[in-house]
C-alpha cells in the first residue's frame, strides 16, 4: 500500500535518507575530529606516557626537567624510558611565507616515538645533521611556491636553520592541522629556540610482568609526575575536549536534529498515510484481518522504507567519506559501530512511526467501512 | 447449481430482539430497538428504509463488525452473541464477503491484488490467491484488466472487482452496503443481476442495504425498517411496492 503511494513513499524515504546522512556524516566528522585530538598517541605510540602532573590531555604539554627522564628510568616496573620533545615551529616557504609544523624530537639512539609509516627514505638517516622526516601533509604544505613538490634531499628553513628532508612518512593529522616533522631529540633542540626546560614528555615501557596500569601507578608514586597508559591518555584527551570545548555540543546538536527531523518527517508522513487509508484498513479488518496482521503489515512497510532510506543515506555518507579522505579534510572517521548505531536508530524511528499507525488501526472499528 | 429461496429454505441469518445504542447517558442514541429478522439461504434480501432508521447498524451487527447490546444473532448456525471478538473475526474471515458503497478497493494495488486480499488473509499463498482472483475476474467480465489499478476502471467495473473480492474466498454470507448508489441505472442493474446470480446458491445468502428503489425488483424479499425496528417484510415476487 505504502509503496504504491508515490508521494508519501518518496517523502518517507527522503526523510529517512536525510536523517541517516545527518546523523552518520556528522558523527563521522565528529569522530574524525576526536581522532585528530589524539594524533600524538597514534603518531608516537608507547604504552606509558609520563607528563607534568597538571597535564590532562595530549595536546597540552608542560615542560619537564631534563633529569626527569632518569627519574622515570629508576622506577621499579619500568623497562625503559625515552625523552620526547614536542614543539610547534615555523617553517619558511619558498614564497617567503611561514607555516607552522609540529616538530617531534626522538631519542637519538632508539628513535622511540618514530613515525608510524615511512613512505620514502630511511628512518635511520634522521640521525644525520640537520635532518628531518616530514609527513606527506608537510610535503604538500611546505611545497607552496616551489616548481616541484619537496622530496628527499630538499631543504627548507626552520627557525633560520636549514632542515634537510631525509624521509617522508605518513602520520595522522593533528587537531590543529599542523604537519608532523620528526628529528632526533638533540637536533630538535637545535631547531627550537632555547628554553629553560625542554623535555616535553617521557615515553616508557613497563617491565616484564608489569601491567601498564600498575607501572603507571608506580611511576606516579615514585616521581610525583603524571603517568598515563595509552588508553587513559586517549580517553582523558577525548573527555577534555568534551568538557572544555563547544565542539561536542555543536555536533551532538546536529546529530540530535537529524534524529528529530527523521522522527518527525517519518512519524508524520506514516501517520498521515495510515489516516488516509483508514477506510481501507478498516475494510481489511472487516474482511477478517486481525489487529496483529495489520500491525505486521504496517511494521513491514515502515521498516522497508527504513531500509531503503538508510541504505541510500549510508551510501551517500560513504561517498562523502571517500571524497574527503582523499583530500585529508574535513576529518572523517567511520568505524562500523557508527552505521550500525544509525541503523538501529533509523529502525527505531520506523518502529515508532509504525506504532503511531498501529495504535490508530488498533482502535478503528471494522464497522467504519459502512459509514458514508 | 442455481436455486431460488423459498419459505422452506433453511435460515442463513436469524436475528432475535437485537438492540444497539450508541453513546451513553443523555447522549445515548438507540439505533436498534429489538430487531427480529431472518434471511434464508439462496436468497437476496434487501433492507430498506429512511436514513437513520438503523439499517446500516443492523447490517454491521449481522456481519460481526459491530458489537450489539442485547438479543441473539445466528449466522449459518454460528451464535455471534456467544462468540468472543477473536472468534467473530475468524468467523468473518471465512464466512462473510463485503461489498461497499464506495467499493473500498485499495487504489495502490492492482485489481488482481485487491481480489486476492481475502484469500491472503485466509492464509492462501500469493500465487494461488492471484490465480483464483484472475479466474474470477474473467468470470465477472473483466478479462485482461487484472493488472490495472482500480482507478483506471469505470464505476461499474470497479464494483465488479469489489464483487470478485467479496466472493473469491467463497463466503456463505455476502453483505452489500448501497452497492449501486455510486453507479448509473444501467450499470446498477447489471451489478444487481450479478448479485442475484450470486445469491442463487443453496449455501449462500446475500443481504443488501439500499436506498435505491430502482433495484428493489431484484430482491427476493424486502425488509422495511423504521426507527430502529423492522416494520414490514415484503414477500417474494419481484414487484415490491413500498408506497403504502
Amino acid at each position: 500500500m505504502l509503496l504504491g503511494d508515490r508521494a508519501k513513499y518518496v517523502m518517507l524515504v527522503g526523510g529517512l535518507t536525510f536523517a541517516t546522512m545527518l546523523m552518520t556524516q556528522q558523527s563521522a566528522v565528529f569522530f574524525g575530529i576526536l581522532k585528530w585530538t589524539t594524533s600524538h598517541l597514534s603518531n608516537m605510540r608507547a604504552k606509558l606516557w609520563i607528563v607534568d602532573r597538571n597535564v590532562q590531555q595530549a595536546n597540552e604539554l608542560k615542560a619537564l626537567r631534563d633529569t626527569d627522564v632518569n627519574r622515570v628510568r629508576s622506577v621499579t616496573g619500568v623497562a625503559w624510558a625515552m625523552p620526547i620533545y614536542v614543539t610547534i615551529q615555523s617553517a619558511k616557504l619558498a614564497d617567503g611565507n611561514f607555516k607552522p609544523i609540529m616538530l617531534v624530537g626522538l631519542d637519538n639512539t632508539t628513535l622511540v616515538g618514530r613515525p608510524p609509516v615511512m613512505l620514502q627514505g630511511r628512518l635511520e638517516d634522521v640521525r644525520l645533521p640537520n635532518s628531518i622526516i616530514l609527513d606527506d601533509l608537510g610535503v604538500q604544505r611546505l611545497s607552496v611556491g616551489r616548481a616541484k613538490p619537496l622530496g628527499l634531499g630538499d631543504t627548507f628553513e626552520l627557525n633560520d636553520k636549514e632542515a634537510r628532508i631525509v624521509g617522508i612518512c605518513r602520520a595522522d593529522r593533528h587537531f590543529f592541522g599542523y604537519p608532523y616533522a620528526y628529528s632526533t631529540y638533540t637536533q630538535a633542540l637545535q631547531f627550537a629556540p632555547k628554553q629553560r626546560k625542554m623535555l616535553s614528555l617521557v615515553l616508557a615501557e613497563p617491565a616484564p610482568g608489569w601491567t601498564p596500569e600498575r607501572a603507571a601507578k608506580q611511576i606516579e608514586i615514585e616521581t610525583g609526575m603524571k603517568a598515563y597508559t595509552e588508553d587513559e591518555l586517549f580517553w582523558s584527551t577525548i573527555w577534555w575536549y568534551f568538557r572544555n570545548t563547544g565542539i561536542p555540543v555543536a555536533f551532538i546538536s546536529i546529530i540530535v536534529l537529524g534524529f528529530i527531523v527523521g522522527t518527525t518527517i517519518s512519524g508524520q508522513t506514516f501517520y498521515a498515510f495510515v489516516h488516509e487509508n483508514l477506510r481501507h484498513l478498516g475494510a481489511l479488518k472487516a474482511m477478517g484481518a486481525s489487529n496483529a496482521l495489520l500491525a505486521r503489515m504496517l511494521l513491514v512497510q515502515s521498516l522497508t522504507v527504513g531500509f531503503i532510506g538508510y541504505g541510500i543515506g549510508v551510501l551517500l555518507v560513504t561517498a562523502f567519506g571517500h571524497a574527503v579522505l582523499g583530500r585529508g579534510e574535513p576529518p572523517f572517521m567511520l568505524p562500523w559501530q557508527l552505521p550500525a548505531a544509525t541503523f538501529a536508530i533509523v529502525m527505531g524511528i520506523c518502529c515508532f512511526s509504525a506504532l503511531l499507525g498501529i495504535r490508530k488501526v488498533w482502535k478503528v472499528e471494522p464497522a467504519v467501512v459502512f459509514r458514508g | 447449481m442455481p436455486v431460488s429461496a423459498t419459505s422452506a429454505s433453511p435460515l442463513a441469518v436469524h436475528v432475535r430482539a437485537v438492540t444497539k445504542t450508541f453513546g451513553t447517558g443523555e447522549a445515548a442514541v438507540p439505533a436498534l430497538k429489538g430487531v427480529d429478522f431472518n434471511a434464508r439461504q439462496g436468497e437476496l434480501l434487501m433492507i430498506v428504509g429512511p436514513s437513520g432508521c438503523g439499517k446500516t447498524t443492523l447490517l454491521s451487527v449481522i456481519a460481526g463488525t459491530l458489537n450489539f447490546d442485547g438479543g441473539e444473532i445466528d449466522v449459518f448456525g454460528s451464535p455471534l452473541h456467544q462468540m468472543k471478538p477473536r472468534a467473530i473475526t475468524e468467523f468473518r474471515k471465512r464466512n462473510v464477503g463485503f461489498i461497499f458503497q464506495q467499493f473500498n478497493l485499495i487504489p495502490t494495488l492492482s485489481c488482481i491484488e485487491n481480489v486476492s486480499v481475502p484469500l491472503l488473509i485466509n492464509g492462501a499463498s500469493r500465487r494461488e490467491a492471484e490465480q483464483k482472483a484472475e479466474t474470477l475476474l474473467k468470470q465477472l467480465g473483466l478479462p485482461g484488466r487484472g493488472r490495472e489499478r482500480p482507478t483506471n476502471l469505470s464505476g461499474g467495473q470497479q464494483q465488479r472487482v469489489a464483487i470478485a473480492r467479496a466472493l473469491v474466498h467463497e463466503p456463505r454470507l455476502v453483505i452489500c452496503d448501497e452497492p449501486t448508489s455510486a453507479l448509473d441505472k444501467d450499470t446498477g442493474g447489471h451489478i444487481m443481476e450479478l448479485l442475484r446470480d450470486v445469491a442463487r446458491h443453496p449455501d449462500r445468502s446475500v443481504i443488501v442495504v439500499t436506498h435505491d428503489n430502482r433495484i428493489f425488483k431484484y430482491a427476493d424479499r424486502l425488509t422495511e425498517m423504521e426507527d430502529g425496528r423492522v416494520q414490514r417484510v415484503h414477500g417474494q415476487g419481484g414487484n415490491h411496492d413500498l408506497s403504502e
